[in-house]
């Protein structure tokens, strides 16, 4: 007994490197902005969390909350439209041409994708200019460096991660539920409504929390594109982590901890809705 | 019939088009002498991919983005394979919080890592603050997802039980096993994981420039660093940035086959 107990704790031991690495370069630096985010000169309080809700804090919530939801909604329709018309194509070139640039272009994002924006839609961009032949000026009521060209450079990379996540579930969509539909006399709208999109709709759901924490974290795409210019909770905290985190430490902390939140609730409700036992249709 | 062919090529085109255009455009644009005011370029040039390339910041910053990005999977793959597999094997029980530290990053903004990082080491004597070390660190969490899930469902393809058991009846120790009979069966898991690593790091910005900043430049600093003030400049690197993920994300696909596989993937923006 005492030598099965002896083996398998030097079991864990080979563990030991990877959990002490994640203890301190994850779970120590964050518990230290929960702490500090607790914390006043008072003791535990509340307080640095009232104090960060100043009415620029509250509009850079506002913006990034709305941001994500847009184009996180954006993305899972045209994802999910483009995802299947890629599935049920019938020439395998087109489907796996396709599936490849999603593959690809999923990993595009960040600072070399925003430029790609404004050398295409900024003031004077490619398309821009196209438009303008055309007799479609898009200036200056539109404008590449604000939140809707930012909307924009975001849909870029969550149509393909959209069409990663739900095209397995697609190929799940079976063609016999389909016959079977037909044959009891559905029409298209009604197969959709009773069969398709209930089975689809953990997928969707789940798809639409995840894409939704990958456009409230990224802070890389809006920084180039609009700098300071467009108040967003990651270019708030950055700003804070370059300069006046000295000046208030407590309150980028109680920011970065609601942040923190937000994407916790998303990533949690995605692992669910992607984990949960599959029920078929009543 | 004809309706639903018009109607899938309408989305597929519109998707192309949107997906294609802003980086044809960025190709086009960096060989382009001008074109900022014209329908078509006036002209095409090399001259804006040799001033930028000329540059000493260009091979500095090029080689801190490839050093960086070696370092993260060199760490990532030493720390994660041994955990990966021992776990699979010996301590199931381990497993969920194996996998709970390999999600977390998911829902890790790249800024509130790097405030949780300064913060805390500022606080304790370790001299990691500033340094390309913590930056390492950092890349490793934020990628814990890519390297973990692959090596995981390569383990799962193996039957890395079945091999470890015959590799021990003909005498074989544990790190003998490993990197003599488990490794080379996971090694597509292995290499994938490190082309979804690498190609991360080498385009991340948002960590390198609040960890590090300007103390060690990498590629994407330097690149945001251009479109400042030299948009065709800034274009050229920008293609190299995508030719590098495009070549990554080439050879993961070529190594997966044909195989419709899901993948968890969420790359830092």
């Amino acid at each position: 007994m005492s030598e099965r107990r002896r083996r398998r704790w030097t079991a864990w031991i080979v563990l030991a490197p990877f959990f002490l690495f994640g203890l301190a370069f994850e779970l120590l630096p964050m518990l230290t902005l929960v702490r500090s985010s607790f914390t006043t000169a008072a003791g535990w309080s509340l307080g640095n969390f009232s104090r960060a809700f100043t009415p620029v804090m509250i509009d850079s919530f506002r913006n990034s909350l709305q941001l994500s939801a847009v184009t996180a909604l954006l993305g899972v329709i045209g994802g999910t439209a483009v995802a299947y018309a890629i599935v049920t194509s019938r020439r395998r070139v087109v489907r796996d041409t396709l599936t490849a640039l999603a593959d690809v272009t999923a990993n595009f994002g960040g600072a070399p994708l925003a430029f790609a924006f404004i050398i295409t839609l900024g003031s004077t961009g490619v398309v821009t200019l196209l438009l303008k032949a055309a007799g479609i000026s898009l200036y200056p009521h539109f404008r590449i460096y604000s939140v809707s060209g930012l909307a924009i450079a975001y849909v870029y990379f969550q149509l393909p991660l959209m069409i990663l996540l739900i095209v397995p579930a697609l190929l799940g969509l079976k063609p016999e539920w389909r016959e079977a539909a037909t044959n009891l006399g559905a029409t298209r709208l009604q197969y959709w409504l009773r069969v398709g999109l209930p089975v689809l709709a953990p997928s969707l759901l789940g798809s639409f929390l995840l894409l939704f924490a990958n456009a409230f974290g990224a802070y890389a795409t809006a920084w180039t594109l609009t700098g300071p210019d467009v108040n967003l909770v990651t270019v708030q905290i950055a700003a804070l982590v370059r300069g006046e985190v000295q000046l208030d430490p407590a309150l980028a902390d109680a920011l970065a901890l609601v942040s923190l939140g937000v994407m916790g609730v998303c990533v949690v409700g995605y692992r669910w809705l992607a984990t949960r036992p599959w029920r078929a249709a009543p | 019939m004809r309706g639903r062919a018009a109607w899938r090529f309408v989305v597929l085109a519109l998707f192309l088009a949107f997906m294609l255009v802003p980086l044809l455009a960025t190709v086009l644009f960096s060989v382009s002498i001008r074109w900022d005011r014209s329908l078509w370029p006036e002209g095409f040039t090399l001259r804006w991919w040799q001033a930028v390339t000329a540059r000493s910041a260009f091979l500095d910053t090029l080689l801190h983005s490839l050093a960086v990005g070696a370092a993260t999977v060199a760490v990532s793959v030493a720390l994660v394979t041994p955990t990966a597999y021992w776990a699979h094997l010996r301590v199931p029980r381990a497993k969920p919080w194996i996998e709970l530290l390999a999600i977390v990053p998911f829902g890790l903004p790249g800024v509130v890592l790097a405030l949780g990082l300064i913060r805390f080491y500022s606080g304790v004597p370790l001299p990691l603050i500033n340094t390309p070390a913590i930056l390492v660190a950092a890349y490793v969490v934020l990628t814990l997802p890519f390297m973990y899930r692959p090596l995981v469902n390569a383990l799962e393809a193996v039957d890395a039980r079945t091999l470890t058991e015959a590799a021990q009846s003909l005498g074989a120790g544990g790190w003998q096993t490993l990197l003599r009979v488990i490794l080379p069966n996971i090694l597509p898991g292995v290499v994938n994981g490190s082309l979804l690593v690498f190609s991360t790091v080498f385009a991340e910005f948002t960590l390198a420039n609040l960890l590090v900043g300007t103390r060690f430049k990498t590629f994407p600093i330097y690149l945001v660093e251009f479109t400042r003030f030299d948009a065709r400049q800034a274009s050229a690197l920008a293609v190299i940035s995508f030719v590098v993920a495009w070549l990554a994300s080439l050879l993961i696909l070529w190594l997966a086959g044909r195989g419709d596989r899901p993948r968890e993937t969420l790359a830092a923006r």
